[in-house]
Formats: structure tokens, sequence, C-alpha cells
């Protein structure tokens, strides 16, 4: 097998982050990764726990039925951010208004990345916005699904050690509510997509730690017991 | 024990003693007493219900549900089953058992909610994107609603693949006397394909792209090869040594019954042929007919969406003829007087 994920990628960041706490944890066993399309989907050969590859947008519902026909497993639901809140928002917002039991992974770049980086709703920046570019402000989740009564959600950035290391925490107070009480859990990544943005991965970095964390603030939302 | 029911609340009954583990929906108009039923029944029978938010979601529900081992089921009709197409194809690509009621809605669009038989060709050919089929089962009478849904679990878990029950809103809505079994238990254990977790060092995989496989179209296709040779179901009233064989499912199929009875009664020998499965289609039925010269397709849509499937899988070889209308259902009188004409 080869690698399928480009150089800089925060795909690869996050499935690394992931799978150690599952393997520290020693969950592998209960584990589910219900993933999405496009890039997400590439992770399916990465992992070595039963996988589900889901309609785009549709991760969370398949969650929704495959928890409560097994309470016992742990399932994560590992999307972008055209899944999450394009496509998927509907299913987003119900889920979260019923706060079902969720553990959600966002990979944010503002991108639809697999079919060559046309603008998601969620994008910030200008400089390849040929759709909607003029007062594009993005796409806040936590001003959309923090009314509900959810367990937690945070965002973090996918760049250097430091916010690396805020986002692997973030993921650990995820997967500890999660297992301890259920509920909806989210942790939004920022992740870098240099392909799409035609930077280097450095580059890339830089680009999110000074404009998108701007609008994209890095911080716990809600964090509910 | 018996109970006066109609076909909704009797495919109802029918689910439960499938042995139904999980419901989600969305109310759609004609389907929508099973719906209600199960909102309100769900937790006395042990259901786990869920109102989901949209079709989209509920068809996707209950493939994570399948995923997980339980036997789950969603209803819905015309543009609510529209919406499942996606999540069937994907099922049907991913070898998921599913099992979907569709009762059928007049026209195109929103159209009406009278008897109608207008989504035969989306049932049968596909509905949704890509190379497959879902086994279609029709409902012609409020006994076959109760029995369809454990034969439709059964057929899905065998073969991997979706599976859509569906009848008119007559069937719907029309009472009988019927004998209700008993609910039965899922042992959400028992499929060998079911997702549990890696416990032995063998991941399990749902998906329907595979990056290093290429047998996988090839595996596709024997699926339906094999249902298509296995499955076909039919029930043949008088066809055999009938000259005028009549070809009709659900309400058509009912009236067609008491047209052959005086038919015969007035020395035509009429014959009836009922697909109980619309795909994979039961041509073996028609090579059991030794007399036949002219087949009517007696059904409910404009477009005559099954005499071509009469007329192909019966190689053009009698003369084809149609009595087809929308939202008013043919009487006895009509088809009699039709069959005075040709005959």
């Amino acid at each position: 097998m080869y690698d399928m994920l480009c150089a800089g990628c925060g795909h690869r960041t996050a499935m690394m982050m992931l799978d150690e706490i599952i393997k520290e944890k020693k969950l592998k066993e209960k584990t589910i990764l219900a993933l999405d399309v496009a890039c997400c989907s590439l992770l399916i050969d990465y992992v070595d726990y039963d996988a589900i590859m889901c309609a785009h947008g549709r991760v969370l519902d398949v969650t929704k039925g495959y928890k409560i026909m097994r309470q016992e497993n742990i399932v994560i639901s590992y999307m972008g951010d055209g899944a999450g809140y394009s496509i998927g928002m509907e299913e987003m917002v119900h889920s979260a208004r019923r706060n079902d039991d969720v553990l959600a992974i966002i990979i944010n770049n503002g991108l639809y990345s697999m079919t060559g980086g046309q603008v998601a709703p969620t994008n910030v920046g200008t400089k390849l916005c040929d759709s909607p570019s003029n007062g594009n402000i993005g796409l806040k989740i936590e001003n959309i699904i923090s009314s509900f009564p959810i367990s937690y959600l945070a965002r973090a950035a996918l760049t250097d050690k430091e916010n690396i290391d805020i986002a692997k925490k973030y993921i650990e107070v995820a997967f500890d509510k999660y297992m301890k009480h259920g509920g909806f859990n989210l942790v939004e990544l920022l992740s870098p997509c240099p392909t799409n943005y035609k930077l280097k991965p450095i580059e890339m970095v830089d680009v999110i730690n000074n404009e998108w964390t701007k609008v994209y603030k890095i911080g716990e939302f809600v964090n509910n017991v | 024990m018996k109970k006066i029911l109609n076909g909704n609340e009797a495919f109802a009954y029918g689910a439960l003693a499938a042995g139904i583990d999980f419901y989600a929906g969305y109310p759609i108009t004609p389907s929508t007493d099973v719906y209600e039923f199960f909102e309100k029944y769900a937790n006395d029978y042990g259901v786990k219900f869920v109102h989901a938010s949209s079709e989209v979601s509920a068809i996707n529900m209950i493939m994570g549900a399948s995923i997980a081992g339980a036997r789950a089921l969603t209803v819905t009709s015309g543009c609510g089953f529209s919406l499942m197409q996606e999540a069937i194809s994907y099922m049907a690509g991913d070898f998921v058992p599913s099992v979907i009621l569709n009762v059928m809605r007049e026209g195109a669009g929103l159209g009406d909610i009278p008897r109608s038989q207008g989504d035969y060709n989306q049932m049968t050919k596909g509905g949704g994107n890509g190379d497959y089929h879902s086994i279609v089962l029709a409902c012609t009478t409020i006994l076959d609603c109760i029995t369809y849904p454990k034969i439709a679990f059964e057929l899905s878990e065998k073969y991997r693949n979706p599976v859509i029950i569906t009848y008119d809103s007559d069937i719907a809505h029309t009472k009988e006397i019927v004998e209700v079994h008993s609910q039965n238990k899922n042992n959400i254990d028992k499929l060998s394909y079911t997702l549990t977790g890696n416990k032995n060092n063998n991941p399990k995989r749902i998906q329907n792209i595979y990056y290093h496989d290429k047998d996988f179209n090839e595996t596709l296709k024997n699926k339906y090869e094999l249902i298509e040779k296995n499955e076909q179901r039919y029930e043949s009233y008088f066809a055999e040594d009938a000259e005028i064989v009549l070809v009709a499912f659900s309400i058509c199929a009912r009236i067609c019954v008491d047209v052959v009875k005086r038919a015969r009664a007035n020395g035509v020998k009429v014959g009836l042929i009922i697909p109980i499965t619309l795909y994979p289609f039961p041509k073996k039925a028609f090579e059991t007919l030794t007399n036949c010269k002219k087949i009517v397709v007696v059904e409910l849509n404009i477009l005559k969406q099954m005499r071509a499937d009469v007329e192909y899988f019966t190689k053009f070889k009698y003369e084809y003829y149609s009595i087809n209308s929308m939202s008013t259902c043919p009487t006895v009188l009509d088809i009699l007087s039709f069959i005075e004409e040709i005959k």
C-alpha cells in the first residue's frame, strides 16, 4: 500500500492523534470509525479497526443508528467541514438537539479538497474564492449548536506543536466525556491543505495561525458535565 | 390472534413478527399509519424508535443500525422514497441489508395520495445512482402485508441487499380480518458481517469503493445474477391453460381475480399472473403458459411501466394490451368488456 495523503495534510496528524489515544486506552476492539467520503475516506486503509464509509454528510445518522443498537461500542464520527457544516448541517443540528452519543471530529480546511479546492461555506480567505468571496465570514459551529444541551464543543488547529498538543488535549477530553456519560462531543480541527491552497506546508501553517484563528477562535466553547 | 387491520397496521404487526429492533422514519401519507404505530407502541414492544429529521436521515440511521446487526425498518411514500435513493444505492454497494416499505403515491413530483403504481420503474430498475437493484416484493392482500416483512428481512440478510416492500394506497387502507403472529426477537449477533469492533485482528469494512480491489464489481454482478436465478416469486391463477393472461399486482391483482372467475364462468379462458417479486421479474411464470396468445397488463400508471418488462421478459412473442389508468382503478366490468373486445 502507498501513502495517499498529500504532504502537510491535516488528516495524517488528526488520525495519528486519534490512533494514539485509542491505542493508549486499549479501545481498538470496541472502536468503529465512521468516515465521510473524499479525503476522509482514504483513512479507511490506514487503520486497523472496523470502519464504515458513509454517504456524504450522513456520518452522524449512521452513527446514531449504530450506537443506538450497540451502546457498548465507540463510534468515532470523522468528517470534513463540507460534510459537517454544509451538506450534513441538518444532521449536525438535530444530532446536537437530541444530544446523541456522538464523538465527532471535524477536519475544517475551508475547502472541498478531493474535488480540487472549491470554496466551502467555512472558507474565510478570499484568495482562492471564485464564488461567494467578499464578506465570506465563515461558519462558526459554536454559534449554531451551543444553545443545545450538548456535552462538549472545542476547536483547535493542526499547525505547530503547541497547537497540536492543545488539539490532542481536547480530543482526550472529548473521549473521556464520551466514555463516561455519552452525549454530543465535537472537536473541530483547523487543518492545513497545502495542495489546494497552493502553499508550502510551512506557509499554510502561518495562514492558519495568523488569519483563520482570528475568525475561528481556538478554545473550548461548551464543557458540560 | 385475529384482528381487523388495514394494510399499514398489518405491516407494522408483520414487522414485529419479523423481529425488528429499530425504526426511524418521517411521516408521509399514505404510509403514516406505520409511523404512528411505532411512535405509539415502540416502547411497549422494545423497538428503538427515532423521529428522523428527514427521510435522508431516516434511511442512513437504518443503515447504521443494520451495520450493527439490527433488523431495521423505515417506511415512506413518493417523494420521501426518492430522498432515500442515495442511501439505498450505498447499501446495495456496501452489502448492507435493509427493508424499506414504499406505499406508492400517484403522479410525478409531490403528486397526490390516491392509488398508484407509478414507482414501478424507480423500485425495480434501481432508483439511485449506479449499477444495482433492490429486491422488490409487492403485497396484494392484507395477509401479505403481515407475512412479507419476515421474508424481506431474510432475503436482505441472505443477499446483503436492500429489499423494498410495496403496495398502493388501496391495500394500505383496506381492512381485512387477519391472523396476527406474536412478536419475535432478533439476535443482533447472528450475522457474520456485522461490525462489532476488531476483536480478532481482522478489521471489517463497510465500503463500496475499494482502492486496491479490482474484483469488487464482479462480486456485485454475481449477487444480482444469483438473485435473478433463485428468487423469482409469483402466483399463478388459472394461467396455465389460459388464452388471455392478465398480469397485475397489488389492488389490480385483486380486481383481476374476480375478472378471471367471471370470465371462466362465461367460458372464456382467462388467467392471471401476480408477480410477487417485481425485481427479479418472475419470467419463470410465463414459461409454464401453454395456450397463451394475448397478454393484458393491468397497472395504475400512465406510462405502462410494467408492460415494458412483461414484453421484454416474454421475448415479445404474444400480443400485448394494456389497461392502465391513474388514481381510479378499472372495474371488473371494464376489464371484462375489454377482454370481450380482444378475444
